[in-house]
């Protein structure tokens, strides 16, 4: 008789169904490498009615499922912490409609974030939400954690661009939620809202309707350095009070930018300054002419020591390479990289960033920060050697000290990144009991059997250690933190 | 009708609460009122209970664009103390007679222009009461948050059905140094429906912008907002006129015998919506999607029966007939899992 994962696997042809452990490696996490976890197997559906299919199967067969796109989540969203079967939805990658009258598209969920923006380019159309990962990463994964990006401060988050999805629930059952007409039906729950950043908790979304930007007449991008951190960061404070948006706000400090130009992301930063902030206007010609001397005049009030302006649209991709290739670049500095999500408010983000500079070296951890400073949004990323257990120990001591510092400051625990299985022992540093039994009721109400992506998002009591390795140490650490 | 008028969050917990264990009487969340019409009528037993003593604009942050309120502050006090800082709430009409709370539990509009902000962008968490007196938080007080399911969101539409709101966390934007309200005169529906098509598609849209009229033709407002030379330049550009901006962009209640259906539609959908009403049917369609249409019943429900067709959803919203074809059909057994979970006894009417 054949065994569940047999049976499981044979709902799809040999091509598409991955069961062999070597080929399996490759889904035992994802951009958050300290947890790791080899599922079951892999099945990788073309459409709605193999997605359906699947997981009515599952559901008899009570097997836990996970959602995964490009599996470029940070926070181990679509990563299993108990035996469970990955549905891959990299396959499906078909964009089903453009409406350019409408402003709208619906794509499948395995459609690569950057390909929308392509494909509608001729019609001078784009789609704004742009994580940093945005050329690998999907939209799909980016509606399950409400992905937001360097041009969110002025565009929004992905769930303010998602007008509707085609949702298989985690019993097999499809809903539409929202339309092309609106994400609310009139007097309805915006029920799409919730599913938003829900992180693969509440069902797959098998197609996603999405708004369409028009693209703006101009864009003007200009890059300032300064001699400290302090002043990089009230040239935002001072940019935004004189009533101006900028489509971005993104501070680099002198480690990152000191990775950045040593790396193949190199984008001529000076690599003396202690910070660079890159600032990104768009609009009417007319406008960005005033709001640009506006900023040049925000840079020489707050000493910038050199400012540079993006000369065509290679040279704007330059200034943004090394911005976008950040992350990458930290790979020089060691073996792991543990990339911190948090948000202070805006106004804090001084006082934020001195503290977490005095966090990392009590604990003696190598600390750089990039962020997107119009929102408060921090990303100190830790380089460290995950051999080393005395290392990782003092990162998550670190990591922890940063949240709670976030916290303490009025801001969250998570911009963008999400919760997934690595930030579940801090959840508690923002949430109560009570709000934490209001979460889980409301995912219960989705996902009564708890199948869909379980031990994500809400810490569990009685969940095993083995299966929660990363909150658990988390909470080692706490604990020894807490005796001394 | 008497209602209990509460003065603290605490206080509110401590009735429901007290509520839930014992009388388990009905309940209707209440404001000003000025939305009431949007609601079916509460049951005669019901304990109606008013926030409008929760008026306290707890705190306003202009440097980090956010500010925290209680739900009964009214929406026109919110724009004031917002306008001294030259600070906006998307989707607040400074002449709202109603409350923070209500606005955002009706979001009686969406938004005014695809992508335009509205209750739905603006909020960024809230603390919060369920009917059986469990006090919560969801969602943050900054920008930028994805820790925890964003229970906060059921707040906007819910109608006081699913918890009441003690506190919203809302985020604001600068407001622009010039507005431009505009008019056209009244044009024949086709010439209408896509000169505001035409608006819509701006890389820089009007902040507002509604057809208004009948089914014999319309006028198009808007209202343009940004630096004063870009505002001149689009109004020369597309030949309108500034004019006094609408009131509230509603129909106002309909004639005795008649009904007022209000729903959404896609675009490019809106011409064959209207297309096919009666001459004499008063309109005003805006250009997020929202429309509102005065009819005699008959012609409500054959406009009802043909929405399928045109992709569009609504609901008889005043009139005999409230809620006729409002039926949320989005995943219905999750959302009645979801009433069922957040008000097992089902106390909030």
């Amino acid at each position: 008789m054949a065994s569940v994962v047999e049976r499981i696997a044979g709902l799809l042809p040999a091509d598409r169904a991955i069961t062999a452990p070597d080929a399996l490696l490759a889904y035992e996490c994802d951009g958050f490498t300290v947890h790791k976890q080899r599922p079951l197997c892999v099945l990788l559906p073309l459409d709605t009615g193999e997605v359906q299919a699947i997981v009515r199967a599952l559901d008899r067969e009570r097997v836990p499922f996970v959602a995964r796109g490009a599996g470029t989540c940070l926070s181990g969203g679509p990563t299993p912490v108990e035996p469970a079967v990955v549905i891959e939805l990299a396959r499906m990658n078909r964009i089903l409609a453009v409406d350019p009258v409408d402003l709208a598209a619906t794509v499948q969920p395995g459609v690569v974030n950057i390909d929308l923006t392509t494909a509608v380019r001729h019609l001078g159309l784009h789609y704004a939400p742009d994580p940093s990962s945005q050329s690998v990463c999907t939209i799909g994964g980016n509606v399950a954690e409400n992905s937001g990006g360097p041009h969110c401060f002025k565009y929004g988050m992905t769930v303010d661009h998602v007008l509707g999805a085609l949702v298989v629930l985690p019993d097999g059952e499809l809903a539409r939620l929202g339309s092309a007409a609106g994400p609310r039906p009139p007097g309805g729950l915006d029920l799409l809202g919730l599913f938003c950043g829900s992180e693969g908790t509440f069902g797959i979304a098998t197609e996603i309707t999405v708004r369409l930007s028009r693209d703006q007449a101009a864009v003007r991008t200009l890059l300032a350095s300064f001699a400290d951190m302090t002043a990089a960061c009230r040239t935002v404070s001072a940019i935004v009070a004189a009533g101006m948006v900028p489509a971005a706000l993104e501070i680099l400090d002198q480690a990152t930018i000191r990775a950045v130009e040593a790396s193949v992301y190199r984008a001529g930063y000076p690599a003396d300054a202690a910070a660079v902030l890159l600032v990104e206007l768009d609009g009417p010609d007319e406008v960005l002419a005033e709001e640009a001397a506006e900023v040049r005049a925000a840079f020489a009030q707050h000493g910038a020591l050199r400012v540079e302006e993006a000369t065509s649209p290679q040279d704007r991709q330059r200034l943004w390479k090394g911005r976008k290739g950040a992350f990458g670049a930290m790979g020089r500095l060691n073996t792991d990289l543990y990339v911190l999500d948090g948000v202070v408010p805006r106004t804090r983000l001084v006082e934020a960033l001195d503290t977490i500079t005095a966090i990392g070296r009590r604990h003696g951890v190598v600390l750089t920060n990039v962020f997107h400073a119009g929102d408060g949004n921090l990303h100190p990323n830790i380089s460290y050697d995950g051999r080393d257990a005395d290392a990782t120990a003092r990162v998550v001591a670190a990591g922890h000290e940063i949240l709670q510092l976030c916290v303490d400051l009025g801001g969250s625990i998570s911009g963008e990144h999400g919760i997934g299985s690595e930030k579940l022992a801090h959840m508690p540093l923002m949430f109560g009991p009570d709000d934490l039994e209001v979460m889980a009721r409301v995912r219960r109400a989705f996902d009564p059997g708890g199948r869909c992506n379980p031990g994500k998002v809400l810490p569990s009591r009685g969940a095993c250690a083995e299966s929660q390795k990363w909150p658990a140490m988390v909470a080692r650490v706490l604990d020894a933190e807490e005796r001394r | 009708m008497t209602a209990v008028a509460i003065e603290g969050a605490a206080a509110l917990q401590a009735l429901l609460r007290d509520n839930a264990a014992a009388a388990r009487r009905p309940v209707r969340l209440c404001g000003h009122g000025t939305r009431a019409r949007l609601l079916s009528p509460a049951p005669a037993d019901a304990l109606h209970v008013s926030l409008r003593q929760l008026h306290a604009i707890e705190r306003l942050e202009p440097d980090d664009l956010t500010c925290t309120v209680q739900p009964g502050v009214p929406c026109a006090e919110l724009a004031q103390a917002l306008a001294a800082h030259r600070l906006e709430l998307g989707g607040v009409d400074a002449g709202d007679p109603g409350t923070v709370g209500g606005l955002y539990a009706a979001d009686p509009l969406g938004p005014p222009v695809p992508g335009g902000a509205c209750p739905r962008s603006t909020l960024l968490g809230v603390d919060a009461v369920l009917a059986e007196g469990l006090a919560f938080r969801a969602g943050a007080r900054v920008v930028k948050s994805v820790a925890g399911f964003d229970v906060h969101r059921l707040l906007v539409g819910s109608r006081g059905r699913l918890f009441a709101a003690t506190r919203l966390h809302l985020k604001l934007r600068p407001a622009p140094p010039t507005r431009a309200a505009f008019a056209t005169p009244p044009l024949d529906l086709d010439e209408a429906v896509e000169r505001c098509l035409a608006l819509r598609w701006l890389p820089v849209p009007p902040r507002r912008l509604l057809l208004r009229g009948t089914g014999a033709g319309a006028a198009i407002h808007g209202c343009f907002a940004g630096r004063p030379a870009p505002v001149r330049a689009a109004l020369r550009a597309h030949d309108l006129h500034e004019a006094p901006a609408v009131a509230d962009g509603h129909l106002a209640a309909p004639a005795p015998g008649r009904e007022l259906v209000v729903g959404r539609v896609r675009a490019i959908r809106l011409l064959e919506l209207l297309r096919d009403l009666p001459a004499p049917a008063p309109f005003v369609a805006h250009a997020g999607g929202h429309f509102e249409v005065e009819l005699a019943p008959p012609d409500a429900d054959a406009l009802l029966q043909r929405l399928p067709a045109l992709g569009a959803r609504a609901a008889v919203a005043l009139g005999a007939r409230v809620g006729l074809g409002g039926d949320d059909d989005q995943a219905p057994a999750v959302r009645q899992r979801l009433l069922q979970a957040l008000d097992p006894l089902g106390l909030l009417r």
